[in-house]
């Protein structure tokens, strides 16, 4: 029976093919936009996601809120020993640990002059933020705990300060804390980004940057003001930041509220709380469209149900019941708008793609959301459906007989 | 010749499905009228469409209600179908109270009980010859699909229609047409044949042939009623019952018998 009401349908549908096409262009519209809104939104989610993974998601900053606090002292800055306590605490579940240090300065080679950013790292700081190093070597304990004036640049810096990509044994001056210094190049890496990354991550094109060791960077009074901290993959990160705030908190005399922690997963979820609230706005007012497609499928019911009185009253006056009839106009309402919405997912899905292709970003496009639109203009068809199939059920066979 | 051995699949055992108001009761009369009257109400005035009729046919007759326009022989036949309901009175058809039914029991015993013919036809628009004749087959829920269709293309072998059952309606003429509109009738093996007007819409020899397939199925054991007024059309028939003004003025049987009503 089912299997005839949607034959019944189809060749009901086919009887008026462009009024079928126009009816179906409502839901079309409101399908694909939603689709392709709803992809755009996971795919600027998904490119932040990689991203933080990227920065290391596990990441996370401590400090003591300096600016909130009246009697900022002395012992609320960090020193190394604080920093060794912490990693000896916590062991296992740090994976890297260091002060944050960083610091712009000029690059001096030659008669170069370059801004340069120094990053000043513990040498595992490969363990948590792989680089792919092509030239030479990484910073070694050996750099970090004599604070060797060595560096490691990735290959643009490199090309801008000597002009040659592999700058291993090079020797650059540098002007840090009012102190010039003589830095060796030890290793040139490199790091894919996607245009996106570079975008988001890029900074100051004209400036190159270089790990230093930190022990240099946070000299020469070893006192610095924030913290910076892995957790191990396998952390519970929650747990484990708010036992190092705690911690923390304990060792500097402060309230876990005074200290400022920033980790990469709060952030990322605001990110994400953001992008979410931003496509489900969007996607409401893609929604409209499809409501509006819902009362064109309804108005061309009526119009449907009222040319075929007659068809109805011969139906009833075969055996019809009323349950008959409502269930043929429903599946033809139905297929109307489930067809409307199939073409609307391919639209979508099609239009998405090709951006994202254009664009070199790879798509996000949940199975979930496809199943949903579906589903939805399905319910519309069969909501917007239910009034004119149940009048056309209603009729009275004589009237509907008589009809001309 | 019966016709249910013309007839692959022959429905006999499938009507014991039937709910207990279809099945028990079954009298001798297929048809019993007791007092049947129809008021239109038409707001301002009520029109007596009937003036409470007694009326009795038995299973196999061949039946002519005539009439002019306005007589209540159209009021009478849309009661017979069940398509309308008596404001007052009695309508047994094959035992069956029909003023208790609900609409859908009444959809039911249309199914089951009664093949209409009309004189426009009335078959589905672009729905083959075929797919009209399985529809009544279908809203019954007997037969597998393709059951159905063998069922429906024997029927319109059995109407001389065999070579078109794949024809759309508007690429069938007209008495074409109404031999699909028969075999339809047919495809539930209805005890009762309403025929309204049936030959209306045709010219003479569609006409002939029409009314002489409904002698046929007639001999092979079908009650016909043929709704006319055209006396040419009541001449094939057996029985012939005239209405004026909402009454019978006459039942006349062929033989000069006459009945009293």
């Amino acid at each position: 029976m089912l299997l005839e009401n949607m034959a019944m349908a189809f060749s009901a549908i086919r009887a008026n093919k462009m009024r079928a096409i126009l009816t179906m262009l409502g839901i079309v519209i409101g399908i694909g936009s939603v689709i392709s809104i709803v992809s755009i939104g996971d795919t600027m989610r998904s490119m932040f996601a990689s991203l933080y993974q990227d920065v290391g998601i596990t990441q996370g900053y401590v400090q003591v809120r300096s600016w909130m606090i009246d009697d900022f002292r002395q012992s609320d800055w960090f020193t190394l020993d604080e920093m060794a306590r912490v990693k000896e605490v916590f062991g296992d579940e740090i994976a890297y640990i260091d002060s944050s240090a960083f610091e712009t300065a000029e690059a001096v080679f030659g008669r170069n002059k370059i801004r340069f950013e120094y990053s000043g790292i513990d040498y595992n700081y490969q363990d948590v933020q792989p680089v792919n190093v092509i030239y030479g070597r990484y910073l070694n304990e050996g750099d970090i705990l004599g604070r060797k004036r060595n560096a490691v640049m990735n290959v643009e810096s490199a090309m801008k300060l000597f002009g040659t990509e592999n700058a291993v044994g090079k020797i650059f001056r540098t002007t840090l804390y009012g102190e010039t210094m003589d830095f060796t190049v030890v290793g040139v890496y490199r790091k894919d980004m996607s245009p996106f990354q570079k975008l988001m991550m890029g900074g100051n094109n004209d400036n190159g940057s270089a790990f230093i060791p930190y022990t240099i960077l946070t000299w020469p009074n070893d006192y610095f003001s924030v913290l910076r901290v892995f957790a191990s993959e396998d952390a519970d990160l929650a747990d484990f930041f708010s036992r190092l705030t705690n911690y923390i908190a304990k060792v500097k005399g402060r309230t876990p509220e005074q200290l400022f922690v920033q980790t990469a997963v709060d952030e990322m979820g605001s990110v994400d709380q953001i992008m979410g609230g931003l496509s489900a706005a969007v996607g409401g007012i893609a929604a409209i469209s499809l409501l509006v497609g819902g009362i064109g499928i309804m108005n061309i019911m009526l119009v449907s149900v009222t040319e075929r009185t007659r068809e109805i009253g011969i139906r009833k006056a075969l055996g019809a019941k009323t349950r008959d009839v409502l269930i043929q106009f429903l599946t033809e309402s139905a297929i109307l708008s489930a067809m409307g919405g199939i073409i609307g997912i391919i639209i979508g899905t099609g239009l998405v793609s090709i951006g994202g292709m254009a664009l070199g970003v790879p798509v996000v496009i949940k199975p979930l959301v496809v199943l949903l639109a579906v589903g939805f203009s399905a319910v519309v068809g069969i909501f917007f459906g239910l009034y004119p199939a149940s009048k056309a059920a209603k009729s009275d066979p004589i009237d509907a007989l008589r009809y001309e | 010749m019966d016709v249910k051995s013309n007839l692959i699949y022959s429905l006999g055992k499938k009507k014991n499905k039937l709910p207990d108001y279809m099945t028990k009761n079954i009298s001798e009369d297929l048809i019993r009228l007791e007092n049947l009257v129809k008021i239109y109400d038409t707001g301002a005035i009520k029109v007596l469409g009937l003036k409470k009729i007694n009326l009795t046919i038995k299973p196999g007759e061949f039946v002519a209600i005539m009439g002019q326009s306005g007589s209540g022989k159209s009021t009478l036949m849309n009661i017979l179908g069940c398509l309308d309901r008596q404001t007052l009175g009695h309508y047994y058809l094959d035992g069956i109270d029909t003023a208790s039914l609900t609409p859908n029991q009444l959809s039911e015993v249309r199914n089951r009980k009664i093949g209409f013919v009309f004189q426009s036809f009335n078959l589905i628009p672009r729905t083959t010859a075929v797919k009209n004749v399985e529809l009544p087959m279908t809203y019954a829920h007997i037969l597998s699909k393709k059951q159905r269709r063998e069922r429906a293309i024997a029927l319109l072998e059995r109407v001389g229609l065999g070579a078109r059952f794949e024809h759309m309606p508007n690429e069938l003429s007209g008495g074409q047409r109404q031999r699909v509109a028969i075999a339809r009738a047919l495809a539930n093996e209805p005890p009762l044949i309403l025929a309204d007007e049936p030959t209306g819409n045709l010219d003479t020899a569609s006409s002939v042939e029409i009314m002489e397939l409904f002698g046929a199925l007639h001999k092979e054991g079908a009650t016909v009623v043929v709704v006319t007024h055209e006396e040419d059309i009541a001449a094939f028939t057996e029985r012939v019952i005239r209405f004026r003004d909402g009454q019978i003025v006459s039942d006349v049987k062929k033989g000069g018998n006459k009945t009293c009503s």
